[in-house]
């Protein structure tokens, strides 16, 4: 039995994002627990995989940020597929290899199955590099890696029933990581695997940088070399001084992307006043208007459903 | 007598921007310096304060960039006033207060009515470092923006550029440390200024970043606390490497919110130029555009 499981602190998040996923993805003996959080993810996390360690029939626990959607119908075989060789612990299906720290996307990422469907600007989608494998770039593959992104996390029975999300590390950030590098140590493999699910989320990277920072430090900390987390060229002090002078350099590509925004916005508006003020869209207006209340009977939509339809009506003796 | 120097390395923006400025500006018996520019550029302003220097009757000395154009005809009574109190040895007008890099701008900003001016997608105006939290002049700074720095007779007599500062940037702020380290001011004062620049504040962010290094070597103990220890360091490091991987996932996020936003509008004005009415208009707007290219020419000849 594959089950599901989300730690939800906005149902309907839940409901509009991961639910339609689960439900798509689920076998009918499937078990789905949408659980409303009980503190921190890892807490969270820690009170599902309790509460499916003892079953016996387990083949899987499929862990859902309230905010991912599982896009595959055949999300099941592919989980049994990756989970058929027994040393495999974990399977994601965005992950990376080279990683220092929770900043896996600063590593070399060598898969990213998903798509970032964000709400600000009217919305859009920012699908990854191997969303599309026609159009994946040559460094796209599925197989074994150090971390997975944990919107969307498999885990085999073994870690389900022998490792625990660390409840030191805080509240959120670097939970994945961390189950990771844990599962990686006790000798078991972390793997990507072919299936694809959309991220909801904002533009905003790391909206919260000072707790993001913290749990950065302290996973550090933590595995302190271990893994090749924390690592680096140079001293302590080269290290110190190379790091901060990146930071600022990268908080400057900010201001410039910021200014370089605004510059394009106000081209673009610009051009749009100039459009909607200019005498030609003036004049032209009243066919705007017309267009815009005349009864639609008299604008046949041409879809092509709608043209398949007239043809098949047309055909109709 | 107040005098002008520049150091110019491009004709062009010289006589563009900052003598268009420095004219605005200048008294009848100022002196205006403009040199070439020599690498580095501490090596150009060394030589514009040493012929300042040996004028007895200096008042003050304004380093102006070449891409700097003062927009103020009340800069020279406000640099009087500025430079009133003998303890003043640079004014400027930006800086910041609680500095620790070269990325004066990241502290406290202080700044006068400092307009940027950029050529790309059709041209504007923006506010200068738009993106600061800032507080109005006068001020008195730790640092100052080098695109205009007005030196007190006393700073030109006293102190000197670091020459050995190859890179090219931090420049300003070494000049800051060292008046502010042999006791003097440093004031932002309300010089209204454009400075004429690109929206790409740095475009060689890998000598920026070994400049922002040698700088933090140089003054390490005056821009920070220095650990005491091989812990403190790795204390330190380990905090600088989380911030420096937030402010790239922050860089990242302006750059999606960029195209995000730019996306928009674009759809907006693709589908208000998509319509039948704005394409059937297409040819009155082509002979409008073509009647006006006319009478322009006719103008020019």
């Amino acid at each position: 039995m594959i089950a599901f499981g989300s730690s939800i602190t906005e149902p309907d998040v839940y409901q509009r994002c991961a639910e339609p996923g689960i439900r798509r993805a689920a076998e009918s003996d499937s078990e789905i627990r949408a659980m409303a959080a009980i503190g921190s993810i890892f807490s969270s996390y820690n009170a599902l995989l309790d509460e499916f360690a003892e079953r016996e029939d387990l083949e899987a626990l499929v862990l859902v940020h309230q905010d991912a959607e599982i896009v595959d119908t055949d999300f099941c075989a592919t989980v049994r597929g990756a989970l058929a060789d027994p040393e495999v612990g974990l399977v994601g299906c965005v992950g990376a290899i080279g990683v220092r720290s929770i900043a896996w996307w600063e590593a070399s990422v060598t898969c990213a199955s998903f798509i970032n469907r964000y709400d600000e600007h009217g919305g859009g989608d920012l699908p990854s590099f191997s969303w599309a494998w026609n159009d994946a770039p040559a460094y796209a593959r599925v197989g074994e890696v150090e971390t997975l992104d944990g919107f969307v996390l498999v885990l085999s029975p073994w870690v389900v029933r022998n490792i625990r999300f660390d409840e030191q590390l805080g509240e959120f950030h670097g939970y994945d990581l961390d189950l990771c590098l844990q599962v990686r140590e006790a000798g078991r493999k972390v793997m990507t695997a072919d299936f694809r699910a959309i991220h909801y989320r904002q533009l905003d990277m790391v909206p919260d940088p000072e707790p993001w920072v913290d749990a950065h430090v302290k996973l550090a900390d933590k595995w302190d070399g271990r893994m090749g987390i924390g690592t680096g060229a140079g001293s302590w002090r080269d290290r110190a001084l190379r790091a901060e002078a990146d930071a600022e350099a990268a908080l400057m590509l900010a201001h410039m992307n910021s200014l370089e925004s605004d510059a394009r916005v106000l081209d673009l508006q610009r051009a749009l006043v100039e459009t909607t003020e200019s005498i030609s869209w003036r004049i032209t207006a009243p066919l705007r208007w017309l267009h815009r209340t005349a009864p639609n009977r008299r604008r046949p939509e041409l879809t092509p459903r709608s043209l398949s339809k007239s043809l098949t009506s047309a055909e109709t003796p | 007598m107040i005098a002008f120097g520049s150091s110019i390395s491009g004709g062009e923006a010289y006589r563009r921007y900052a003598e268009p400025g420095i004219r605005l500006a200048a008294e009848p018996d100022s002196e205006v310096f403009a040199f070439a520019a020599v690498e580095p550029i501490a090596r150009t302003y060394n030589l514009l304060l040493e012929a300042a220097a040996a004028r007895e009757d200096l008042e003050a000395l304004a380093l102006v960039h070449p891409h700097t154009e003062i927009v103020d005809p009340q800069f020279c009574a406000k640099v009087r006033t500025a430079l009133a109190d003998p303890e003043v040895g640079v004014v400027g007008c930006a800086g910041a207060r609680r500095v620790h890099s070269i990325a004066w701008w990241e502290g406290d900003v202080v700044r006068a009515n400092v307009r940027q001016r950029y050529e790309e997608y059709g041209g504007g105006e923006i506010e200068s470092v738009s993106w600061a939290q800032r507080q109005p002049p006068p001020g008195e700074v730790q640092a100052l923006d080098g695109q205009l720095l007005v030196l007190s007779p006393w700073a030109v007599r006293n102190v000197r550029f670091d020459e050995t500062l190859l890179l090219g940037h931090g420049f300003d702020l070494d000049f800051s440390l060292q008046v502010r380290a042999a006791g003097r001011k440093l004031m932002v004062a309300d010089l209204h200024v454009s400075h004429h620049r690109s929206l790409e504040l740095i475009s060689d962010l890998e000598v920026w970043i070994e400049a922002h290094i040698r700088m933090a070597e140089k003054w390490s103990g005056t821009l920070d606390d220095v650990p005491a220890d091989d812990a403190g360091w790795k204390r330190r490091a380990r905090r600088a490497e989380a911030r420096r991987e937030a402010a790239r996932a922050i860089a990242m996020s302006e750059s999606l919110k960029l195209d995000a936003r730019v996306l928009e509008l674009e759809q907006e004005f693709k589908q208000k130029t998509g319509t039948t009415s704005w394409r059937l208009t297409a040819p009155l707007r082509a002979l409008n555009q073509l009647r006006r290219e006319r009478s322009e020419g006719r103008r020019e000849a």
